[in-house]
């Protein structure tokens, strides 16, 4: 493994897009970037642009207002990326899912709008899921590396 | 003055050296606030179940951050005013990087034995933050707007205090050459003029973006300030550029006012040691302190720096009217 993509597994930042909802999910997604589980010891960092980005973490169902930012903002990071839906409403809806009549207010999960690569399911998850589905979207974006170098 | 082999040898060999000195001096501010946070920050050695996947030792981490940022795509704004934005991360960079010709290692003087080589340096370092806010003025971000503002703010308080601190080490020794302010003197300008030490430190307090004074990257108000908009490699020549910036800031006050260490190479390790010991006083003032107001840091800066430059001018003449410099 070349130290290019050495780096990329060694330095994820992480962008937190909060879509709508109920804030569980920011709580616990917050609490797993804690002192307490501290994963700056692996280079995982919070950043404050969607543009230093490399893990997008998306929480929450998506309000149709909100339809257009959620596009922006993944369109914002730049490639290679990944995006990680953190709990029940971003992974499928949860109690938004397939209303009858349609809700007037919320469309559903983020993965109607933007590719996602990760679930992880729970209301809210865990900080060690949240941890556990940060890991997966490293060693996702180590394969999305060598995907592009393929093609 | 040494020959000209010798200093571009030396200087050639100062690259990767001054590189490798600035990434450690990162990761040693990262390590230390996270200890003093009751954090494990970014582990030495790594856990032997990890060790296959994440690697041997995360000493390295900004390095890392570099190169992936390198790797990344680069996505530039509509809206900026491409040519400045895209040069800006060049020249920022470029002068940040020439100034580590001009900051001495024991031993080694690279071009700091020339007559004026303290106004070229201070004038690089501050040419390097002036090519931040310019590059952050043109992304056309509101977001980047704001932090260009303040971070200008804070520079207008900060360089005052800087040329201060300069001029105080070379009114006291008659001369702007730093190889000569540093082998000539046989007292460190420290016990001298701790007035002058302390408005430096201050200085790179600001300058770097330490925490009470990180008002312009002040990444909960206003995203990333001056970085928003940068992405991929010019991100990471920004982020570089911190780097270097860092290891000539720290460089520059050893240098001026832990002087009397750079007769021969031999003093190389108490070097490394008090650019330790400076960046863990920068790393206790940066967990100490909360992100101060853009107003009050206008106020109580200004005034911390107007006090100690005053204080510093003073022991100046009380030193050059008293004789204390011993030749």
């Amino acid at each position: 493994m070349g130290i290019m993509a050495k780096s990329r597994i060694y330095s994820p930042w992480l962008f937190h897009f909060h879509c709508g909802g109920c804030n569980g999910c920011d709580i616990e997604t917050l609490a797993a970037l804690s002192p307490r589980w501290d994963p700056e010891r692996f280079g995982i960092q919070l950043v404050p642009s969607p543009r230093h980005a490399d893990i997008l973490i998306a929480t929450g169902c998506v309000p149709k207002q909100f339809i257009p930012m959620v596009k922006r903002v993944y369109e914002q990071v730049p490639d290679p990326k990944v995006v990680v839906a953190i709990g029940g409403c971003a992974c499928g809806g949860s109690l938004f899912y397939n209303e009858d009549p349609d809700n007037y207010a919320i469309l559903g999960s983020p993965d109607l709008l933007v590719p996602v690569d990760v679930y992880v399911p729970g209301c809210a998850p865990k900080p060690e899921a949240i941890i556990n589905g940060i890991v997966q979207g490293i060693l996702k974006l180590a394969e999305k590396k060598k995907a592009v170098k393929k093609a | 003055m040494p020959d000209a082999l010798f200093t571009t040898i030396t200087a050639i060999i100062m690259i990767p050296v001054a590189f490798f000195l600035s990434i450690i001096y990162l990761f040693l501010l990262r390590k230390f606030s996270a200890r003093f946070q009751w954090r494990v920050g970014p582990v030495i050695s790594m856990y032997a179940d990890l060790k296959p996947l994440l690697g041997r030792s995360r000493i390295l981490q900004p390095l890392y951050d570099i190169l992936k940022l390198f790797g990344k795509d680069t996505v530039v704004p509509s809206v900026a005013r491409k040519t400045l934005f895209k040069a800006s991360p060049y020249l920022a960079l470029a002068c940040a990087f020439g100034a580590i010709f001009f900051i001495p290692l024991p031993g080694v003087p690279l071009l700091s034995y020339l007559d004026d080589s303290l106004v070229i340096a201070s004038y690089l370092l501050i040419a390097a933050v002036m090519f931040t806010i310019l590059g952050a003025a043109s992304s056309g971000s509101p977001w980047s707007a704001i932090g260009a503002r303040r971070e200008s703010e804070i520079f207008l308080v900060y360089e005052i205090g800087f040329v201060v601190a300069l001029f105080a080490a070379a009114m006291t020794y008659g001369t702007l050459s730093i190889w000569t302010i540093a082998t000539t003197s046989s007292l460190p300008l420290l016990l001298l003029n701790p007035f002058a030490a302390v408005l430096l430190f201050l200085v790179m307090i600001g300058k770097l973006g330490i925490k009470p004074l990180d008002i312009a990257e002040a990444e909960t108000e206003i995203v990333g300030g001056p970085y928003t908009e940068y992405s991929g490699k010019y991100l990471g020549m920004l982020q570089l550029t911190k780097g270097f910036l860092f290891y000539d800031m720290v460089g520059l006050f050893i240098v001026l006012f832990l002087a009397p260490m750079f007769g021969t190479a031999l003093w190389i390790p108490v070097y490394i040691i008090s650019a330790i010991v400076v960046v863990l006083f920068l790393s206790i003032v940066h967990v100490l302190h909360p992100r101060w107001k853009i107003d009050r840091a206008m106020r109580s800066y200004g005034l911390l720096i107007a006090v100690f430059a005053i204080l510093a001018v003073i022991m100046v003449a009380l030193a050059l009217s008293y004789n204390w410099v011993v030749v």
